[in-house]
């Protein structure tokens, strides 16, 4: 499934958050979204998620118009920052939460999300903590469970929010290459956003480079080193 | 590739992937404006509807009378009695409270909140019990010729019981939310404990302070069920304004009954708009303090 | 801090003392006369039971009520957020006394209601919009800061599962908002229960019918049946005791919950 973005625009206020920005993903690439605070790397994400609306420009999934789609409707599974989770309910309910809310006709019965959330557990590396609370886990603990959550609708693409940001370095590397493994054995479009640009060049297939809401470069990571478009890739970069 | 431009409009745009549907905000903004109109803005309406229904010439009329007079002249003395009484106690409370660890600690916060709790009825019993002629002291306060019950002594005391909380309760979250750091730059500065207390602490709290006082105030001179059983309802020496009120209702003097109610609404919507007021003011007072990077302890 | 003991021993403990061993002396037989005499069981059906009626509505409403005034933005907001605070400050007598007439049949309200010879005043429903009325502050201030604080991404978080808006409100904003809602429902049922002013004008005080518990303590001082006013005293007094430890239990298990114990 890939994600085209067109010459998206979305203004807050009077701030121009992001500015015609055009972006693709190809499918079952795993791209990272580089660039400073507030260059609108956050926006853009949201946006694919359907978690804001731009005033211009479209969305696609897979060639498929989903611009005015609602988050709800749009299977794009996300990962915050904060991980997010619902702290009144156990591990296992959380990463069962997308497969409860699903109309009846759809949802699957019990013994079948059973098995779904423990084959999920066993994936991030968590089984037999299902029962336990998101309170009594560790940070990346935590936020193994939001990802388990995420994949647990079977999402289209994946979209994360600077998901190791609020980690401490040790834990930030191993699931760094855990994500990198998890993708290498998956193929789920993936799209992410950082502003660590270690994090971004090894994890990544290809990198897209963004400063104040306007995309400055995208290649892979060699590309962006060896060849920067212009001087803010180049000082962002920190390339001489 | 890229599919058709679909061109978003500004609305949509706007609306906020995890907000209700405007109908459903409408509805709800509209239930609940139709229940705080009838439960609470009606009767405050009524209060002034009837005062005035006869006219105004009847209004002022209805403060003429003595024992009208005599009425609020307690519940102003009796108000004046109690709300610097709890403020002291207040201070002091707070002061102990946030300042010290001591033994109880929990046990006096609770105390303090103690008559929040309890019908105000049970504030005057306490002291019937006590001061009554059938109390513990009864038989010496009479052999004394000391009147408590049934004079103002004892609606001093029963409007004390019931109003002590709010200053202390105001007080309390904010002195813990500042901290004492500033106190502590005072004493290694050479200043004594009034002087710290006078001039570091009361102008760090004053608007909490000032927020306990009016709220005090309001329940002081508002209080019914406490005063109405300790008072004896003597017209004109034992009657404070509420219980005056319930004379003149019971007397089906309307109008005068309503008109005296008048006052004492627009003291409570002084008492609200004075309270935010203090609020806005004490919180921006806690943020500024944040930001200027003081320590919080 | 000398001063602080002093001044809550003489205003309270010793008081309450008072109260507690009138009725330790009473006997245990003449206290259970006085507090399961019919009369005085038909008023703890009243305070306690139409209290408990009236706490709940404040429940849903209460709870509308600080949705609407922390999450949307309208004309009046800051009005009506002052005015929640109205039954606090306004005397109990005034509110007594104005509900009475606002219900009375020929008045404002009441007269929509007595062509289909519903009376509101000097009912139990008189009674209960009364006490509707006292509770409300509780439920919203109670309410207001938990709601202020709630997690935008988490609904985010809900959305993107696939949740719908009302799914969201019902498995995710709900239960987190729940110990709070019940703690500020606690603290409007303990109001309610105490409450005399706003309630004796509008009730009647019909003897069995709409008589509070608080008027029999003072119709028992009244017949200087001091003892029997005593004991119902002491049931109170017990009853809020109850009632304060359901709310710091409730309020202490929502900090766990919260992660902040």
């Amino acid at each position: 499934m890939s994600i085209e973005l067109h010459k998206i625009s979305k203004t807050f206020g009077k701030f121009p958050a992001v500015k015609q920005a055009d972006l693709v993903v190809q499918t079952g690439e795993l791209v990272a979204l580089l660039g400073p605070s507030g260059s609108g790397k956050t926006t853009i994400l949201r946006i694919i998620a359907g978690l804001e609306f731009p005033e211009a420009g479209a969305v696609s999934f897979e060639g498929v118009d989903v611009t005015g789609i609602s988050a709800y409707k749009r299977r794009a599974g996300f990962v915050f920052q904060s991980y997010a989770l619902f702290n009144h309910l156990t591990i296992f309910e959380n990463i069962a939460f997308g497969l409860r809310v699903l109309p009846r006709a759809k949802r699957p019965p019990q013994n079948e999300i059973s098995n779904k959330v423990e084959s999920l557990l066993d994936a991030v590396q968590l089984s037999g903590l299902g029962k336990r609370l998101p309170v009594q886990l560790s940070g990346g603990q935590r936020q193994r469970v939001a990802f388990a959550r995420a994949l647990a609708i079977e999402p289209r693409v994946l979209l994360l929010d600077e998901p190791f940001g609020a980690l401490d370095a040790k834990v930030r590397k191993e699931l760094r290459r855990w994500l990198r493994a998890f993708h290498e054995k998956t193929h789920l479009t993936t799209l992410f956003v950082t502003h660590d640009q270690d994090e971004a060049f090894e994890v990544a297939d290809r990198v897209v480079i963004i400063d104040r809401g306007t995309v400055q470069q995208a290649g892979t990571p060699d590309e962006v080193r060896n060849q920067p478009a212009n001087a803010f890739v180049r000082d962002f970069l920190d390339l001489s | 590739m890229a599919g058709p431009i679909s061109m978003v409009t500004r609305h949509q745009a706007g609306r906020r992937a995890t907000a209700e549907s405007p109908p459903v905000k409408v509805v709800l903004i509209g239930v609940v404006l139709l229940f705080f109109g009838l439960f609470l803005a009606m009767p405050l309406v009524v209060v002034f509807h009837e005062a005035f229904k006869r006219g105004a010439a009847v209004f002022v009329s209805s403060f003429t009378d003595r024992y009208t007079m005599d009425a609020i002249r307690l519940t102003l003395i009796v108000a004046a009695i109690a709300v610097p009484l709890n403020t002291i106690f207040g201070l002091a409370a707070a002061w102990a409270i946030t300042r010290f660890h001591f033994r109880g600690k929990t046990m006096l916060t609770s105390l303090i909140d103690l008559p929040l709790w309890v019908s105000p009825v049970i504030g005057g019993l306490i002291y019937v019990l006590l001061f009554g002629r059938q109390g513990w002291f009864g038989p010496w306060l009479q052999a004394n010729d000391i009147r408590i019950i049934f004079a103002v002594p004892g609606i001093v005391l029963a409007t004390t019981f019931v109003t002590f909380p709010y200053v202390a309760r105001g007080l309390i979250p904010l002195m813990q939310a500042q901290g004492s750091a500033e106190e502590e730059a005072a004493a290694t500065l050479g200043a004594n404990g009034w002087q710290i207390f006078l001039r570091v602490t009361i102008p760090k709290i004053k608007w909490g302070l000032l927020y306990g006082i009016i709220l005090c105030n309001a329940r002081a001179m508002g209080e019914f069920g406490a005063v109405s059983v300790v008072s004896g309802h003597i017209r004109g020496k034992t009657n404070t304004m509420p219980l005056h009120i319930e004379i003149l209702y019971n007397e089906y003097q309307f109008s005068a009954a309503f008109a005296v109610s008048s006052l004492l609404a627009i003291l409570a919507l002084v008492t609200l708009v004075l309270k935010s007021i203090a609020e806005w003011h004490a919180t921006r007072q806690l943020e500024a303090g944040a930001r200027a990077g003081e320590p919080q302890s | 801090m000398g001063y602080t003991w002093i001044y809550l021993g003489i205003i309270v403990l010793l008081p309450f003392a008072g109260l507690v061993l009138k009725t330790g002396t009473m006997g245990w037989e003449d206290f259970w006369k006085a507090v399961s005499s019919p009369q005085v069981v038909a008023s703890y059906k009243v305070s306690f039971g139409i209290s408990f009626l009236a706490a709940l509505t404040n429940g849903v409403f209460g709870f509308l009520a600080a949705w609407v005034l922390v999450r949307y933005d309208f004309p009046g907001r800051k009005l009506l957020d002052a005015i929640t605070d109205l039954p606090f400050a306004l005397p109990t007598a005034v509110a007594g006394i104005a509900l009475t007439a606002l219900y009375a049949p020929n008045e404002w309200i009441g007269q929509f209601f007595s062509p289909y010879g519903i009376k509101i005043s000097f009912t139990l429903i008189g009674v209960y919009i009364a006490l509707t009325f006292i509770g409300l502050p509780f439920v919203v201030r109670t309410l207001q800061p938990v709601m202020a604080d709630l997690s935008v991404e988490v609904e985010e978080a809900s959305a993107t599962l696939g949740a719908g808006r009302w799914q969201t409100f019902w498995r995710v904003i709900f239960p987190s908002l729940l110990p709070s809602l019940l703690t500020g429902v606690t603290l409007a049922y303990g109001r309610a229960v105490g409450e005399f002013g706003s309630v004796v004008f509008i009730s009647g005080n019909l003897p069995f019918k709409t008589e509070i518990t608080p008027l029999m303590i003072i119709s028992k001082l009244e017949s200087y049946d001091y003892n029997g006013a005593a004991a119902i005293g002491f049931v109170m007094l017990a009853a809020s005791f109850v009632i304060v430890l359901a709310s710091n239990a409730l309020q202490g298990w929502d900090a766990r919950r919260r992660g902040q114990a």
